[in-house]
C-alpha cells in the first residue's frame, strides 16, 4: 500500500474496488489488525483501532473455509465466540439467524455433507452473528445462485438500516451502483479515487443526454448549446444522443430544443456506469 | 493475550480432538495391547515353570559325554549309547522320545566329536548350545586328564571359581542399599520412551491441525478474531490436555484390563516366589548370594529370597518423587517447545506432505536422544548422557531417562532451567513464523522463507 488513505463514513455501504492485485485484500487485513503496516494507522470510531474493536468487526474472506469435519453448529458458536459472546448470547443469535435463513436443520450437520452453497450461507451468518458496528465483505455474492444472492442482498440492506457501516470488496460493478453510497478505486497499491458513487458518476459523464422526442424534422445542431452525437427516426419518434456543450445548462437546451417545434417525450442526463469508469481508469494508469 | 479468546480455542481444539475416532480408538486399542501384553508375559512364565518334560535319546559313541548330561529342568537325557542311530531315528516316536543327541565317535588324534541333533519339532536355539556346553566341558576334561595329572579332581575343584556379585547404590549419607540395575535399565528406558513417544505424537498432532485450518481456509477468519499467538498456543495447550487425557485413560483402563484378567483367571502376577527368580533373571541377571555356600541348592534358595528382596530395595531406592514430579515437568516444557516448533512448521506448509523437509531439524535432535537412551545408557554417567541431558532440545527425553540412576540437584534445575530459556526462545521465533506462515497461500515454504519472515517487523 502506498499512501491510500480512505475515509469509510458510518452507516453506510462503502465499495473496496480495483483489479485483481491491487492491493484490496491487504487493505482489508489492514482493517482487520491481521496485518500490521509499516506505517500510517487506523482509526476507528474516531480513535486508532484496539484489539478489542476486532470484536466488532465481521469479516468474509473472499477465500471461504470452514472446519470440513465439524458440525455447523458447533462451528458457528465457536466463531461467534470468538468474537467475544457469551455461550448464551450466541446461541440465541444463531439460532434467530438460521430460522431466518430457514436452516435450522443444518445444526447438527457436518460441514462436508453441505453444498458450496449451503456452506456459504452458513458462513455468512457466522460474519454477521455478533452484530458487527463494521462488517467488510470480500465478494460477498460470490457462490450464490440469483435467488441465494437476493437473500444476501436484502440481508446486506437490512443490516445497514440497523446502522452497520459495510465494506464491500467486489468486482461486480451492477452491485456496487445499486448497493454503494461510497467508493474508493484502489490499483496498484495506490488510490485511484474516491468519493460518493452519484459524484463520481456524474464527474465521468460527458454530458451526454438521451432525447426521445416527435417531430417531423430531425434536430440540428446549435451552436453554444449543443452537438448530436447520433439521432435514429423511427416513424417520427426520434431516440438522439445530445452533446451538451460547456456552460450550457439543461434548461437552456430544453427550451430551445421546444421552441425548434419538436415534442419532447423523454429526457436524461447519461451517467456513465460504474463498469466504464472502472475499466477507464484502470487502463489509463 | 485474551484469557477468554484463548480458553475458547483451547476447549474446541480439546473438545473435537476428544470426539474424534481416532482418539478413542487409541485409547482403547493401546490399553488392550499394553495389558495383553502383560498378560501374555505372565502366561509365559506360567508356562516355563510348567513346560512339560522332553525325553532325549542320546547316543554318545565318544563314550565320554553322557555323565556330563545331566538332566535338567525340562529335559530328560536317556543313555541310548547301544542302539543304532539311523534306526532309532526313525523310531523316535514308537519309544516315546522327543528327539535325539547324535555324539560322534573320539578322534583319536585331534581328541575332537562332533555332535548331531535329530527331533521332529525344533528343540530350539537354548538346547542347542546346551548339549554344546556340556559336550565342550567333557572334551574338556578328558583333553587335561589325558596329561595324566594327579590329584586333578582336588585341583580343579581348587581352580574352579564363581565370583558372587551384589550391587550397592550410595545415598549422600552413605547409607547402602542392594540394588539391580536392570530394573534402573528397564524404568529409565521405559521414561524416555514414553516422553519421546508423546512428544513426537502429540507435536505432529498440532501440526496436522494447524494445516487443516491453513488448508481450509478457515485461518483467515480465525486471524480476524484472535491473535496469531492466542490462536497457536491455544491450540497447543489443547492438545496437551487430550494427551493429559489419553495418558490417563492408558493408565486406567491397562490398570482394568489387567485387574479382571487377573481375577478371572486366578493368576496372581507376580506373586508367587518362583516366578520372581524369573523376574530377576529377565530384568538383567541374578545376584546370587552365599559365598559360604557351596551347595547349588543352597545357592539356589537364596537367590529366590534374594530376588524379591532386590527388587523391592530396587523400586525403593529409585526417586519415585523427584521421577513423577520430572515427568511431567520435563514432559510439559518438552511438548510445549517441540508442539511450537510444529506448530510452525504447520503454519508454513498446506499440507503434511510438504511438511517432511521442515521437520528434518526436529526429527533429528528426536531421534539422537532416543538412541543416547538406547546406546549411551550402558554408561549412564558417561559425557554424551550428560550433555545431551543438558542440552534443551534432547534434554527433556534424556534427563528423563537418567533420573532413575539419581541426577544430582543441580544438574536437574540448569537443565530445567535452560529448557525454559529456550522455549521463550523459541516461542517467540515460532510465534513469528506462525503468524507469518499462516496467511501464505499457495506456496511451499522453504528453510530461506522463514528465515526471511523471522526477520520482518
Amino acid at each position: 500500500m502506498d499512501h491510500v488513505s480512505v475515509e469509510i463514513p458510518k452507516g453506510k455501504i462503502f465499495g473496496l474496488l480495483g483489479p485483481n492485485g491491487a492491493g484490496k485484500t491487504t487493505l482489508i487485513r489492514i482493517i482487520n489488525r491481521i496485518t500490521i503496516p509499516n506505517g500510517g494507522e487506523v482509526m476507528f470510531d474516531g480513535r486508532p483501532i484496539t484489539q478489542r474493536d476486532v470484536e466488532k468487526i465481521g469479516y468474509l474472506p473472499e477465500e471461504r473455509g470452514l472446519y470440513r469435519k465439524m458440525e455447523v453448529g458447533e462451528q458457528a458458536m465457536y466463531l461467534a465466540q470468538l468474537k467475544g459472546m457469551s455461550h448464551r448470547d450466541a446461541q440465541k443469535a444463531l439460532k434467530e439467524w438460521f430460522v431466518r435463513f430457514g436452516i435450522q436443520d443444518w445444526w447438527k450437520k457436518k460441514v462436508e455433507e453441505l453444498s458450496k452453497g449451503m456452506a456459504q450461507k452458513v458462513q455468512f451468518i457466522t460474519t454477521v452473528v455478533h452484530n458487527p458496528s463494521l462488517m467488510i465483505l470480500d465478494e460477498p455474492f460470490s457462490g450464490f445462485d440469483p435467488v441465494n444472492a437476493e437473500i444476501i442482498r436484502k440481508e446486506i440492506l437490512r443490516l445497514k438500516d440497523e446502522g452497520a457501516t459495510i465494506i464491500l470488496s467486489t468486482h461486480n460493478m451492477e452491485s456496487v451502483e445499486e448497493l454503494c453510497d461510497n467508493i474508493a478505486l484502489i490499483n496498484k497499491s495506490k488510490l485511484v479515487i474516491s468519493g460518493g458513487v452519484d459524484e463520481i458518476r456524474h464527474r465521468y459523464g460527458n454530458n451526454n443526454i438521451e432525447l426521445i422526442y416527435t417531430g417531423d424534422n430531425s434536430l440540428e445542431p446549435v451552436q453554444g448549446l449543443y452537438s448530436v452525437l447520433s439521432d435514429v427516426d423511427n416513424s417520427g419518434r426520434h431516440t438522439a444522443v445530445l452533446n451538451l456543450q460547456e456552460g450550457a445548462s439543461n434548461n437552456d437546451v430544453l427550451s430551445s430544443i421546444i421552441s425548434n417545434g419538436a415534442c419532447v417525450n423523454s429526457f436524461k442526463e447519461l451517467i456513465p456506469r460504474m463498469n466504464d469508469i472502472f475499466i477507464k481508469l484502470v487502463t489509463e494508469e | 493475550m485474551n484469557f477468554r479468546t484463548i480458553s475458547t480455542v483451547i476447549s474446541r481444539e480439546y473438545l473435537t480432538k476428544v470426539k474424534k475416532k481416532s482418539f478413542l480408538i487409541t485409547t482403547f486399542v493401546v490399553p488392550v495391547l499394553f495389558a495383553a501384553f502383560i498378560v501374555v508375559l505372565e502366561l509365559i512364565m506360567l508356562k516355563n515353570t510348567n513346560e512339560e518334560m522332553k525325553r532325549i535319546a542320546v547316543v554318545d559313541q565318544s563314550g565320554i559325554c553322557m555323565p556330563y548330561l545331566d538332566s535338567v529342568d525340562t529335559k530328560d537325557f536317556v543313555d541310548y549309547s547301544s542302539a543304532n542311530p539311523d534306526s532309532l531315528k526313525l523310531g523316535l516316536d514308537k519309544a516315546g522320545l522327543d528327539g535325539m543327541v547324535l555324539i560322534s565317535p573320539l578322534d583319536p588324534s585331534t581328541k575332537s566329536t562332533s555332535v548331531q541333533i535329530y527331533s521332529k519339532t525344533p528343540l530350539g536355539i537354548d538346547f542347542s548350545s546346551l548339549v554344546a556346553n556340556k559336550v565342550e566341558d567333557a572334551v574338556e576334561a578328558y583333553r587335561i586328564e589325558s596329561y595324566n595329572i594327579d590329584n586333578l579332581a582336588a585341583i580343579m575343584d581348587e581352580i574352579s571359581f564363581k565370583a558372587p556379585v551384589k550391587e550397592y547404590t550410595l545415598d549422600d549419607e552413605g547409607n547402602e542399599s542392594i540394588s539391580e540395575s536392570g530394573i534402573y535399565m528397564g524404568i529409565s528406558l521405559i521414561m524416555g520412551i514414553i516422553i519421546f513417544m508423546f512428544i513426537t505424537m502429540f507435536g505432529s498432532s498440532v501440526m496436522s491441525s494447524v494445516i487443516e485450518e491453513k488448508s481450509s481456509r478457515v485461518v483467515e477468519v480465525l486471524i480476524s478474531s484472535a491473535k496469531a499467538t492466542e490462536l497457536m498456543y491455544g491450540k497447543i495447550i489443547g492438545v496437551a490436555l487430550v494427551a493429559f487425557t489419553q495418558f490417563l485413560l492408558w493408565i486406567v483402563l491397562t490398570g482394568v484390563i489387567v485387574g479382571v484378567f487377573s481375577t478371572v483367571s486366578g493368576t496372581q502376577m507376580f506373586s508367587k516366589q518362583d516366578n520372581a527368580a524369573q523376574i530377576m533373571d529377565m530384568t538383567g541377571g541374578a545376584a546370587v548370594d552365599g559365598v559360604n555356600m557351596p551347595d547349588m541348592a543352597q545357592i539356589a534358595a537364596g537367590a529366590e529370597d534374594d530376588g524379591m528382596n532386590v527388587i523391592f530395595s530396587t523400586l525403593a531406592n529409585i526417586p519415585w518423587a523427584t521421577l513423577i514430579i520430572s515427568f511431567f515437568i520435563f514432559f510439559i516444557l518438552g511438548y510445549l517447545l517441540y508442539a511450537s516448533l510444529y506448530a510452525a512448521i504447520g503454519a508454513s506448509v498446506e499440507n503434511v506432505g510438504d511438511s517432511q523437509q521442515l521437520q528434518m531439524p526436529i526429527t533429528i535432535p528426536l531421534m539422537i536422544a532416543y538412541m543416547v537412551v538406547f546406546v549411551a545408557f550402558r554408561n549412564p554417567d558417561g559425557p554424551v548422557v550428560f550433555w545431551t541431558s543438558m542440552i534443551p532440545f534432547t534434554s527433556p527425553i534424556v534427563m528423563l531417562a537418567r533420573i532413575p540412576y539419581g541426577v544430582p540437584f543441580w544438574q536437574l534445575a540448569v537443565s530445567v532451567a535452560l529448557l525454559v530459556l529456550t522455549f521463550i526462545f523459541i516461542a517467540w521465533v515460532s510465534a513469528k513464523i506462525y503468524k507469518a506462515g499462516i496467511l501464505i497461500f499457495g506456496k511451499k515454504a522453504t528453510f530461506a522463507d522463514l528465515w526471511k519472515w523471522l526477520k520482518q517487523n
